[in-house]
């Protein structure tokens, strides 16, 4: 058996490991918060001025959509497997995590239903809130380099 | 509950959680629907009782390839939760002797009732969340409230105050309602209605399917272990 593979086959038993003896922390303490936003570039040199919040949440819920959301809620499971990203990118970084993020981004702008013409280059920066006494704050972690994002495949 | 009927309940449960989780993925890319169209069709033949040993064992397989995937749980707890259960079942269903079979089961049903205390403990050891800070911030500025329209929630202080102990209080008590049938059926009621608010408050909808998979465990053993009081 080639090394490879065991350490393949390692990596995934430890990443089981926590599933079958689990901490069950949940909420233990309120880490500071990631929001991921991202910009649209005309050149991979251009100097980002302008950033938006990636799916940012709806102002309102109906009842009936908090309903539905029970059965079929996959943008908003989808976004919370990109908070979890954007937490291990931090903590621990790896091409995974920021391939993740660009690929989703990417994958929904290129379903762009709009016949407005969007820049080429897409860049992400990671935007942690946390409280400070009374106050929110916000501080920019990590700025991705800058891609094309009609090159990203979705894999 | 005899320990085949409540098995059998944990593969319709699992299966239809399965079911619910794997049908978000079939509108993702093209790599997440060769993992999730076979669990589906898997989830499906579990549901229906069709060769459940083999077909537990071939889900279990696929899980890993599905935590290899995403390097790690996609959805946190409940991901890990859906391991546990369809390993414990998995394991249940190979294993030949029944008091092996009945210390597995029972670890799951363990393993629930932890999930709830452990998680009761960390909060009350926190002093933030004693106050009612903790759940403040969930609310304010984390990333899970579902609409912008529940973070004001966070201004009504009491509230969130008495929120913070009720959730605190149920889950370090919830030990304690395998005492008896009755008591337990309510404690899993209440459980059960606490993830239906997550799912409606935070979008965490694939905890409340999971969690209820779980049950048939712990009500098999509060009725082996106390049998009805």
């Amino acid at each position: 058996m080639n090394i490879k593979l065991v350490g393949t086959i390692a990596q995934t038993l430890r990443l089981l490991l926590p599933a079958l003896i689990p901490s069950w922390r949940f909420f233990d303490v309120i880490a500071p918060s990631p929001r991921i936003e991202f910009t649209l570039l005309e050149t991979a040199h251009d100097i980002p001025t302008a950033w938006q919040e990636f799916r940012p949440r709806p102002a309102e819920l109906s009842a009936r959509e908090m309903l539905k959301r029970l059965f079929w809620n996959p943008r908003w499971n989808e976004s919370l497997f990109l908070v979890s990203c954007a937490e291990r990118l931090m903590a621990n970084p790896t091409e995974h995590s920021s391939a993740e993020i660009f690929t989703r981004i990417g994958a929904e702008l290129n379903q762009n239903p709009t016949d407005v013409k969007l820049p080429p280059y897409l860049q992400f920066r990671l935007v942690f809130l946390d409280r400070q006494n009374a106050e929110i704050h916000k501080r920019t972690t990590y700025t991705s380099p800058v891609q094309r994002y009609s090159e990203i495949t979705s894999s | 509950m005899s320990l085949d009927f409540a098995i059998r309940l944990t593969e319709i449960l699992l299966g239809l959680a399965f079911i619910q989780q794997s049908i978000e993925h079939l509108w993702a890319s093209r790599g997440e629907q060769r993992l999730f169209l076979p669990r589906l069709i898997l989830s499906i033949s579990l549901v229906l009782g069709f060769q459940t040993q083999w077909t537990s064992l071939a889900l279990v397989l696929l899980g890993l390839f599905i935590l290899k995937r995403f390097q790690g749980p996609y959805n946190g707890g409940s991901d890990r939760m859906s391991l546990l259960i369809l390993c414990c079942l998995c394991l249940t269903l190979f294993i030949p002797t029944q008091t092996a079979q009945e210390l597995v089961f029972g670890y799951l049903a363990l393993q629930l009732v932890l999930s709830y205390f452990i998680s009761g403990w960390v909060k009350i050891s926190n002093p933030e969340w004693r106050n009612g800070q903790a759940l403040d911030d969930v609310l304010r500025y984390s990333a899970y409230p579902a609409s912008e329209s529940f973070r004001p929630l966070a201004d009504r202080t009491r509230l969130i105050w008495t929120m913070s102990w009720a959730v605190m209080l149920f889950e370090l008590l919830f030990p304690l309602t395998l005492y008896a049938q009755p008591l337990l059926i309510m404690g899993l009621i209440t459980a059960a209605a606490f993830h239906f608010a997550n799912a409606c408050l935070f979008g965490l909808n694939r905890f409340f399917w999971i969690w209820l998979a779980a049950y048939p465990s712990i009500l098999w053993l509060q009725y082996r272990i106390f049998g009805v009081v």
